[in-house]
């Protein structure tokens, strides 16, 4: 992970998946554990509640280990085949809000492959594993405990079962394995476990009880986190109505075509054909301006004809990131002003019952930390949280402030001193200032539904 | 006017930044005609202009670029085309006082560069009609003559839009509102549209013709002893269409 994601100062905002309510689910192997955070999963079905398994986690093994391994003598079943210092830093990275790298582990291999998986951004994490509850550091980490309990004669059926058909095993090297290490490795480390956890559920997930509870349990946890985002979004770079707005947000010059066009964009009995060919000319009037907000260098050039002019040129790559829906109304201008721009994609929905800003899906381009500036697009800003959402995400992947330019045709006061109270480095390029609560309906008219 | 004095050296950048974080670039020179305008000198701006000075300038690239100096030309330049106030209710059902476009168009290209700059002119403009004036340098007399000219029938009625990038001596471009003038064009419903001009053809037209509008990019510093544009960018024409 980059430098710039460590040393950032706190930012103020706690967006919902700071603080990420994390779940620990122990047991024997074949007791169930990872059958029951699917169960618990799929009855939840939100994005933001993710499952980690720790044997994501495994070391990678030396060649002596290795040869063990591959004759099924390597003891995978001990503590020590866990890299718990690996799992610990990235339970607090995710705790902190921050992206986490998870290691891919090969059993073919019995080493880490070279990728990585990112997580980033769930409410909820279920942490899973035979050693789940056996660190202090991950305890202290965790929200609720659990330990999942079986019988021997199950575990041992179900890991067969589950050894020979996934992990290209043979049944005389798995019942080996089980009374070599697993059978007096749960003796020793994994049932002492059942004395830190929380609950204990025994028929893993044939317990609807115990599953139920776990899933109330979670959905409590997700309106506290709702109503405390909200709440803190409320709060956050408060401003009174006619506080004026800050020098980083500029509005596009009120000429005769920016009120033609923008006559003709609001009017309602505009047809589509109009209302689209008249936003993309202000979309790409609105990049245009973004782009004075990137840093330029010198640079002395001369012409065909051996003149010479001491003219700029761009510091560095401008991407973009669209917030989703709306901001892809703004594609075209974009592509006008920058036909090859790297451009990710956020979604981010208000919700409809709590008006709560929540993120579904995230795709940015990689190295847009090494980006010299980045273009954040949406087309209408009421309260600001989605923009503020936005650009902690940003902020997350080592974006700094002061690269982010925010381009919005539609914008209230209370968004822009809100977005700008709370990240001051982030610049603002605004068509035009509205009403602070003014329905978002520039994307409807755009996509026509 | 002074056409050996400095070109004029600048910090550009928005306002917010402090000047020692601004890069300093040759910005256009300030003429004194109130019928000139020049486009704002954002940093923006001058790379673009930088860009399609560059005689390493890959030739797609200067295509695309010149375009985008071009759509800023013509929105800055609709901008002097009247409007009345017309109020609207938007889809939200909030009143909004509005104004619409007043008054017919046309655009006219003086052939053949001014013609590179049709499409920036409709990107903004749907289907406005084009005229088209062709203007060569006579070779026994070295003076501009007109050669061929198409405009539209009723263009005493409508607002010209004079399309020419390069704007030197100005010898063409004279003789082209002279034309546009006698076809009943009034003066003051002409405004030129120009990326690059000297301080010697502006000076020339703006007091020639005190009423016509012209929207440019760029002042540059001068002309050489061929009255090539110092330090111009080449010919327009054969970089835009690739000669």
């Amino acid at each position: 992970m980059s430098k710039a994601l460590t040393v950032r100062p706190p930012s103020p905002y706690q967006p919902p998946w700071a603080d990420v309510c994390i779940i620990g689910i122990a047991g024997s192997s074949g007791s169930g554990k990872s059958t029951l955070s699917h169960a618990i999963v799929s009855q939840l079905n939100l994005p933001w509640v993710v499952i980690l398994s720790m044997d994501s986690f495994y070391k990678t093994l030396d060649e002596e280990s290795s040869r063990k391994a591959f004759r099924n003598e390597y003891d995978f079943d001990s503590p020590s085949a866990i890299d718990f210092d690996v799992l610990v830093q990235r339970l607090r990275d995710l705790k902190a809000g921050r992206r986490a790298e998870i290691p891919i582990y090969s059993f073919a291999k019995h080493a880490r492959e070279k990728e990585t998986t990112s997580i980033y951004s769930p409410h909820v994490l279920i942490l899973e594993g035979i050693f789940a509850l056996y660190d202090q550091r991950v305890l202290e980490l965790l929200d609720m405990k659990i330990f999942c309990e079986a019988d021997a004669d199950t575990c041992l059926s179900r890991r067969i079962l589950r050894d020979v058909a996934e992990r290209g095993r043979d049944i005389e090297g798995c019942i080996k394995q089980w009374f070599a290490f697993v059978k007096p490795n749960f003796e020793q480390y994994v049932e002492p476990q059942r004395k830190v956890a929380d609950i204990i559920v025994p028929r893993g997930v044939e317990n609807r009880v115990a599953i139920t509870m776990v899933i109330q349990y979670i959905e409590r946890k997700l309106i506290q986190k709702s109503q405390s985002h909200r709440a803190a979004l409320k709060k956050l770079g408060q401003s009174s109505e006619d506080d004026p707005l800050s020098n980083k947000v500029e509005l596009l010059k009120d000429t005769p075509q920016t009120r033609g066009m923008n006559t003709i964009i609001q009017n309602v009995s505009t047809s589509a054909e109009d209302f689209i060919f008249y936003f993309d000319r202000v979309a790409t009037l609105l990049v245009e301006h973004a782009m004075n907000n990137v840093y330029f260098k010198e640079k002395i050039i001369e012409t065909p004809i051996g003149n010479h002019y001491k003219g700029l040129a761009p510091l560095g790559e401008t991407s973009a990131v669209i917030i989703l829906r709306a901001g892809a109304a703004f594609e075209t201008g974009l592509k006008r002003v920058l036909p090859d721009c790297r451009t990710g994609r956020v979604l981010i929905q208000s919700n409809v019952r709590t008006g709560e800003p929540e993120l579904h899906y995230l795709k940015l381009p990689e190295n847009i930390d090494t980006h010299d500036g980045v273009l954040l697009l949406d087309p209408q800003m009421r309260s600001g949280g989605a923009a503020v959402m936005a650009v902690q995400i940003l902020l997350d992947h080592g974006v700094p402030e002061e690269k982010i330019v925010f381009v919005t045709y539609f914008a209230g006061r209370l968004g822009l001193n809100r977005l700008t109270k709370v990240f001051p480095g982030v610049k603002v390029v605004v068509c035009s200032i509205v009403a602070d609560f003014e329905e978002r309906w520039i994307e409807k008219r755009y996509f026509g539904c | 006017m002074a056409t050996e004095s400095k070109a004029p050296v600048s910090s550009v950048g928005p306002n917010y930044r402090p000047e020692q974080q601004k890069p300093t670039a040759t910005i256009s020179k300030e003429v004194p005609f109130e019928n000139v305008h020049t486009l704002p000198q954002t940093p923006q701006l001058i790379a673009l202009l930088t860009m399609i000075r560059d005689k390493n300038t890959e030739r797609a690239d200067f295509i695309f670029y010149s375009n985008r100096i071009i759509r800023l030309l013509v929105e800055e330049g609709l901008n002097h085309l009247p409007v009345v106030a017309h109020a609207i209710q938007t889809p939200v059902g909030r009143q909004y006082a509005g104004v619409q476009f007043q008054g017919k168009i046309c655009g006219v290209s003086i052939m053949r560069a001014g013609e590179a700059m049709e499409e920036g002119l409709r990107n903004c403009c749907r289907s406005v009609r084009i005229g088209k004036i062709l203007i060569q340098r006579d070779e026994e007399t070295c003076m501009p003559k007109l050669f061929y000219d198409k405009l539209p029938e009723d263009i005493a009625d409508r607002w010209c839009l004079l399309l020419d990038p390069m704007f030197a001596t100005g010898g063409s471009a004279i003789m082209a509102v002279e034309v546009l003038k006698s076809r009943g064009v009034p003066e003051n419903r002409i405004l030129f549209l120009n990326l690059i001009a000297s301080p010697e053809g502006i000076e020339k037209f703006a007091t020639k013709f005190p009423q016509l509008r012209v929207v440019t990019a760029f002042i540059d510093q001068g002309l050489d002893e061929k009255n090539y544009i110092v330090p111009g960018l080449g010919d327009f024409g054969d970089r835009f269409y690739t000669m």
